[in-house]
């Protein structure tokens, strides 16, 4: 198969702010993006979790994955974050708030190269999950049961929107009827090379090779078991099979890619501390975090939901910048 | 390939680099004002002589004396205390220190290069040019960690010491750029100089250097890499630079590499370590250890890194975290010359490092106690006599500045060496062409060394290019 070209044919970079806030195209997605959000706070408290807000800046946030870099601010005179992702305060929040979900935006200085890929942009926002005392199987039907029922409900209530942007009410059909497929890492791996496209074992699913995933997928599809390498420290590893994470990507079918990343979390305060030098952080730097961890994190398992890859698949729009009202583009300097 | 750099002597240039100690490397006029003004209200320090530089003896109140015992060495500690560790002090950022004279000529200077009488590979070379080989014929290229080199060398790291961030510092990156080597970016750059200050046009240290090396880098060859470590990972350094657009344009040639450093020749074990002034001190000391170890009334302090946590697992987790947060970049990893080194080369092999550094105990160009500089650490020869046969890239530094020394650790299966301090004494002779003109006398020294013993490329030397006179016989 030949490979497809690295990201689909989007414009590369928005018109000017003004023309894109008075365009037809985002005014749907924005439509789209409010009953999506209509529809994934009532799924949420309908299973029994509590929305809280999230923390915007700490003193240290989520370790940057694949290159990007959290943004410095001064606090008082201390070095603080701004959140590329408020994990850390999930977990310590699920002392108080066993199943608990935020609407959290956050910030990663992402490397140039990702502007292409149409599903990077340097702020965004994620619908985060975690849930007390539960393991991967349950974060993975909470995410699934997210998806259908979003995905419902914006087909049910806007369907002149999304038919409008030349949506097939066929091509969701599976998700509705929570249709979801499963695979593994190594599976994912293997299914790569064998189509001649070069996928380090020991890593993330690189952007074209996610994407050529995707893209032959009719229906969404569960990748477990990500190698320890390729993750953040507070990802478990599986205690049967060293090396091993009991984590999991949800991958939108068509060549829209993940949507969501989570895993059952670690909560050992040394089994952290390891971790974190494993991922080369200094664990001073987490010390309010090990603090928490020291008296007792529960165990539990989430994920985060990216808002904006979402309505971009619920939409069919070629990039996230479309369905973003003030876009911010990955080394484009724009308001 | 021939080399096209500036003429000069064909012998070597500058002194021998090893004996350092005592060295004056003078600071260039754009250096920071010296460090040597006792604080207005403190009384004058006593000097603080190092246990490397044999201060004179002299007797005691009581007369009494202890001839043949390091007499001078206890008395100076009795003097100083803890001051008496480390160099004086106010040599600092002056000297290039590194082990006492009397420790240079070791094993690997004690090797014989031992060219043999048959020489099957002259003959191959002979039928292939239709005339006779030269010396000038062999091909000194040589892949350097997914770099291509014009020459089996590297620029070592200097780190953030004074004399390693400085004006000679750029001098020598630029010069190695248009030698076509890489360069090696030591630790602490960032969280100790900064990296951009908004609206400002002042460069950080690391900026300066990684300019100076792109104006005059060659197309094709040469590259740049950073080191991380503990401090540096608070700061974020590879992400900083990952993501910041002037980077693009090394990521894209593939030319930027990331070295996470795990220890140094000149103190293994410990992290890096400056001497800083009583302000910049309290600046420094939310992120490092600084220590009054020079007396609570000495203007001068202590500044000490931590040398991170390593275990095998945690090596083999952070190469493939490197792998997979920076795909572009090319992975280093360089190691203080300790005893497992073997087995920490060959899992930073299997965990996919492009080049595996080995630092041994002859290297460092910066600020290290004495004990450390004279009695810890295999030397280098030992650490690659450990490794054997390496799994990938092996990249050598430690005492190297000549033809010889580069040719033995070539032949005990390094691809490259590096250069520190015979680099920066280089650009302190003349910082225009200091660095190329001793590299030029080195380069001929190889090509001589290589070609006498009938091969005609780094590579092909083998550890029975050489003769242990320790392990040889002498017969009666």
């Amino acid at each position: 198969m030949d490979q497809p070209a690295p990201f689909a044919a989007a414009p590369p970079t928005p018109p000017p702010l003004g023309e894109h806030l008075r365009s037809p195209e985002l005014r749907a997605a924005m439509l789209v993006q409010q009953e999506a959000l209509q529809g994934a706070r009532d799924y949420l408290r309908g299973q029994g979790f509590t929305e809280l807000l999230p923390p915007l800046v700490g003193p240290v946030t989520d370790p940057g994955g694949r290159g990007a870099k959290a943004l410095d601010v001064d606090y008082y005179g201390h070095p603080y974050k701004l959140m590329t992702s408020a994990i850390l305060y999930k977990q310590a929040s699920l002392r108080g708030f066993p199943r608990l979900f935020y609407v959290a935006p956050n910030v990663r200085v992402e490397p140039e190269e990702t502007a292409t890929t149409g599903r990077h942009l340097v702020e965004f926002h994620q619908i985060d999950v975690e849930i007390a005392d539960a393991g991967r199987e349950e974060a993975q039907e909470i995410a699934a049961g997210l998806l259908s029922h979003v995905t419902e409900h914006v087909w049910t209530t806007i369907p002149e929107v999304l038919t409008g942007l030349g949506r097939m009410e066929a091509d969701f059909a599976d998700i509705r009827a929570g249709k979801y497929d499963v695979r593994t890492h190594d599976e994912a791996v293997s299914r790569l090379l064998s189509l001649g496209h070069p996928q380090n074992p020991d890593g993330e699913i690189d952007w074209t090779g996610e994407r050529i995933l995707s893209l032959e997928s009719d229906r969404p599809f569960f990748v477990d078991d990500y190698p320890k390498g390729s993750r953040g420290f507070y990802d478990r590893e599986d205690p049967e099979r060293p090396g091993v994470l009991r984590n999991f990507d949800l991958i939108a079918p068509h060549g829209y890619g993940e949507l969501v990343s989570g895993s059952e979390r670690e909560a050992d305060y040394a089994t952290l501390v390891t971790r974190m030098r494993e991922s080369g952080e200094n664990p001073a730097k987490y010390a309010w975090y090990l603090k928490e961890a020291r008296e007792g994190i529960p165990a539990s398992a989430g994920f985060g939901m990216g808002l904006q890859r979402l309505v971009r698949f619920l939409t069919g729009f070629d990039a996230l910048w479309q369905v973003s009202a003030y876009p911010k583009l990955p080394g484009v300097v724009t308001p | 390939m021939t080399m096209t750099i500036p003429a000069a002597p064909a012998m070597p240039a500058v002194p021998a680099a090893q004996p350092v100690d005592g060295f004056a490397a003078p600071l260039p006029p754009t250096e920071p004002a010296p460090l040597t003004a006792p604080a207005p209200s403190a009384p004058s320090a006593p000097s603080a002589p190092s246990s490397t530089s044999a201060p004179s003896p002299r007797s005691g109140p009581s007369g009494l004396s202890a001839p043949g015992f390091p007499e001078a060495q206890v008395r100076a500690r009795a003097r100083t205390g803890a001051a008496a560790v480390f160099p004086d002090p106010g040599t600092y950022g002056a000297h290039l220190h590194g082990p006492a004279a009397g420790h240079t000529g070791d094993a690997l200077d004690r090797l014989r290069i031992v060219p043999p009488v048959f020489m099957p590979e002259r003959l191959e070379k002979l039928i292939d040019l239709a005339r006779e080989p030269e010396f000038g014929d062999v091909d000194l290229t040589a892949r350097v960690g997914g770099f291509t080199a014009r020459l089996p060398l590297y620029l070592s790291a200097f780190g953030s010491t004074r004399a390693g961030s400085g004006d000679l510092a750029v001098h020598a990156s630029r010069q190695a750029a248009r030698l076509g080597i890489p360069m090696v970016i030591g630790e602490n750059m960032v969280p100790v100089h900064g990296y951009r200050k908004a609206g400002d046009a002042t460069r950080s240290a690391l900026r300066a250097r990684v300019e100076a090396y792109l104006e005059a880098a060659p197309d094709g060859v040469g590259g740049i890499v950073v080191q991380q470590s503990t401090e540096d990972a608070d700061s974020e350094v590879w992400n900083l630079l990952y993501s910041d657009p002037a980077f693009r344009p090394l990521l894209e040639t593939g030319r930027l590499a990331f070295e996470l450093k795990t220890g140094q020749g000149a103190k293994p074990g410990l992290g890096g370590m400056t001497v800083v002034g009583r302000a910049e001190a309290e600046q420094l000391a939310r992120r490092f250890t600084v220590r009054e170890v020079f007396g609570e009334d000495a203007p001068r302090l202590l500044r000490c890194a931590t040398p991170g946590t390593f275990t095998e697992e945690i090596l083999r987790q952070q190469l493939r975290f490197m792998r997979n947060n920076f795909p572009k970049a090319r992975t280093w990893v360089k190691f203080h010359p300790g005893r497992d080194i073997e087995r920490a080369a060959r899992t930073a092999w299997a965990a996919g490092a492009d080049a595996v550094t080995v630092d041994g105990a002859e290297g460092g160009t910066g600020w290290a106690p004495g004990v450390f500089l004279d009695q810890v650490g295999l030397p280098l020869a030992e650490c690659l006599r450990r490794i054997g046969r390496p799994g990938g890239c092996l990249l050598a530094s430690g005492g190297v500045w000549e033809g010889g020394r580069a040719v033995r650790a070539l032949a005990l299966g390094a691809t490259a060496v590096g250069l520190g301090r015979a680099a920066l004494v280089a650009v302190d002779e003349d910082p225009e062409h200091g660095l190329e003109r001793l590299v030029e006398a080195l380069a001929l020294e190889l090509r001589l060394l290589v070609s006498a013993l009938g091969k005609y490329a780094p590579a092909a030397l083998a550890p029975d290019d050489l003769w242990d006179p320790a392990q040889g016989a002498v017969p009666c």
